[in-house]
């Protein structure tokens, strides 16, 4: 299936699921700024994060704590 | 020349001696807004009376009589924000006391203006808003850059000598870049931000867009609540990381940027080193996802149903994508921002500043915001923010200076230091114009010289 109709039937199912309410140029526009955010949310999915540490209640600020 | 072009710093002093009398001047921007604003559209709002009523009362503060511009993010006491769009999204905004507001009253500045920005701060183009767009003083047809558009528009546009813009994603930095100004995105949670629309977030600050190094540092040191001295810096280890921050600018910007790297690593007798950070791919979807996550609460089907048309197609449809992103990638975006941090703390071990492109290229047209650059044509948003947002991510502060200008349009360097090193990217910029002769900062936009 084409990465772009996978989406499209995710973005058609989830706003019926969600119950938001969206016509047509709003899909269009959906899909095309997905295009754009795709390739990296996809590395972001396929990461491996696995050993890293999560920091809790980061001090912004600073560096984190060692 | 007008007391109006005069730096921010001199428009203080020769207030505190007297040599300006801070009501004419005040009259003189509030006269020039209204001669040069139809064209710029920079300001939203002015309010005559208030702005003289807070002259008036103004303390002998740092900056007692100098007129500013504020960005349409903050509440002011007589004036709810509307952050550029016809409807926030689940908050009701109401006028108020915001923290940028009270650092500069008690500083003794006047509110002469709200800036433009873009709509709801979602672009660093700056070509949307419910107000229409700011236009860049160096070429009105071209974006004033986002969402700070208004700010930078301002100061540029020559109606004020220094503006508070906020940065979330790169929002100062950009307009700073294109419109040829210092911008400085402070480390966060360092400037004043009590008020915001958006109370949690982890991203955004506030901060000054000036002429130059000197007028930020004092416009900082107001919204810090703290002095920011100067230093000589000297033997400074300055980080590049090639790919893709100034391989893939384009290359009359990148060209700029090495003559002033250059430059600057011979003012302070420092040294450039090729650096990397691991993973740096997983940084803008991570940023993006961090900073969107902040306002996620009211994405609710009720409020994005009743989304009015006159909210702009693009931030209307954006928004509801955002409510159908899986928590479990923005789970994922948090362990990357904690990975970032690490990572470059350690980097910052090796080095004092990193340093690229702040935009990879100039200003796109207001009607086609697309560049072109090595890799091929790109929305100038998905080119800025590659640049950008390591900055809001992680929390370490990052400034642009203008360093010289392609096909007629500014090119900006952005410094970027640890954490609380803000008066370091300040002192960096001061080098790089002492390195230049303050060519760059001295220049002006053909509608205003």
């Amino acid at each position: 299936m084409e990465a772009g109709s996978a989406f499209q039937l995710y973005l058609d199912s989830a706003l019926e699921s969600f119950g938001i309410e969206a016509d047509e140029t709003e899909r269009a526009v959906m899909a095309g700024v997905w295009s754009i955010w795709e390739p990296g949310m996809n590395l972001l999915r396929d990461a491996d994060l696995d050993g890293e540490r999560h920091e809790p209640l980061p001090d912004l600020s600073a560096p984190p704590a060692a | 020349m007008s007391a109006l072009d005069l730096p921010l710093r001199e428009q203080a002093a020769e207030i505190a001696s007297g040599e300006i009398d801070p009501g004419e001047l005040l009259e003189e921007c509030l006269g020039r807004i209204e001669e040069r604003n139809p064209e710029l559209n920079a300001v939203v709002a002015t309010f005559p009376e208030q702005s003289r009523e807070m002259l008036e009362r103004a303390p002998d503060g740092p900056l007692r009589g100098v007129p500013v511009v504020i960005k349409d993010e903050w509440p002011l006491p007589w004036r709810a924000e509307t952050v550029g769009a016809a409807a926030v999204p689940g908050v009701t905004t109401r006028p108020g006391e915001s923290g940028p507001y009270r650092a500069l009253r008690d500083a003794g500045a006047v509110v002469a203006a709200v800036g433009n920005m873009h709509e709801l701060g979602s672009s660093s183009t700056g070509n949307t808003s419910v107000y229409g767009p700011a236009h860049n003083p160096w070429d009105l047809e071209r974006c004033p850059g986002g969402s700070s558009s208004g700010p930078g528009a301002s100061v540029a546009g020559g109606l004020v000598s220094g503006a508070i813009g906020a940065d979330g994603l790169g929002s100062i930095r950009y307009p700073a870049a294109y419109c040829g100004l210092t911008g400085l995105k402070p480390t966060f949670g360092r400037s004043a931000m009590e008020g915001h629309h958006i109370p949690n977030t982890e991203t955004i600050v506030s901060g000054p867009l000036c002429r130059d190094a000197a007028d930020c540092r004092l416009l900082a040191s107001v919204m810090f609540g703290e002095a920011l001295p100067s230093e000589q810096r000297s033997a400074l280890r300055i980080g590049v990381i090639r790919d893709p921050f100034w391989s893939d600018s384009a290359p009359g910007v990148r060209e700029a940027c090495e003559s002033a790297l250059e430059a600057l690593r011979a003012e302070v007798g420092g040294e450039v080193i090729e650096v990397e950070i691991p993973d740096q791919e997983l940084i803008l979807p991570a940023a993006v996802l961090v900073a969107q996550s902040e306002e996620a609460g009211h994405l609710t089907p009720r409020n994005l149903n009743a989304l009015p048309e006159e909210l702009g197609l693009i931030n209307r449809s954006v928004l509801k994508l955002r409510g159908l992103i899986p928590g479990s990638l923005t789970a994922r975006a948090f362990l990357a921002r904690a990975q970032a941090r690490r990572n470059l703390a350690a980097l910052f071990e090796r080095v004092d500043l990193l340093a690229w492109p702040t935009v990879p290229a100039v200003a796109p047209p207001l009607a086609d915001p697309m560049i072109e650059l090595p890799s091929g044509a790109a929305s100038a948003d998905a080119g800025n923010a590659r640049q950008g947002v390591i900055a809001n991510l992680t929390g370490i502060p990052g400034l642009n200076a203008p360093v010289g200008l392609d096909e007629g349009l500014p090119v900006g360097l952005q410094l970027l230091a640890a954490w609380g090193r803000d008066a370091l990217l300040l002192d960096a910029a001061e080098a790089l114009e002492r390195a230049t002769s303050r060519e760059f900062v001295e220049l002006r936009p053909a509608a205003v010289a």
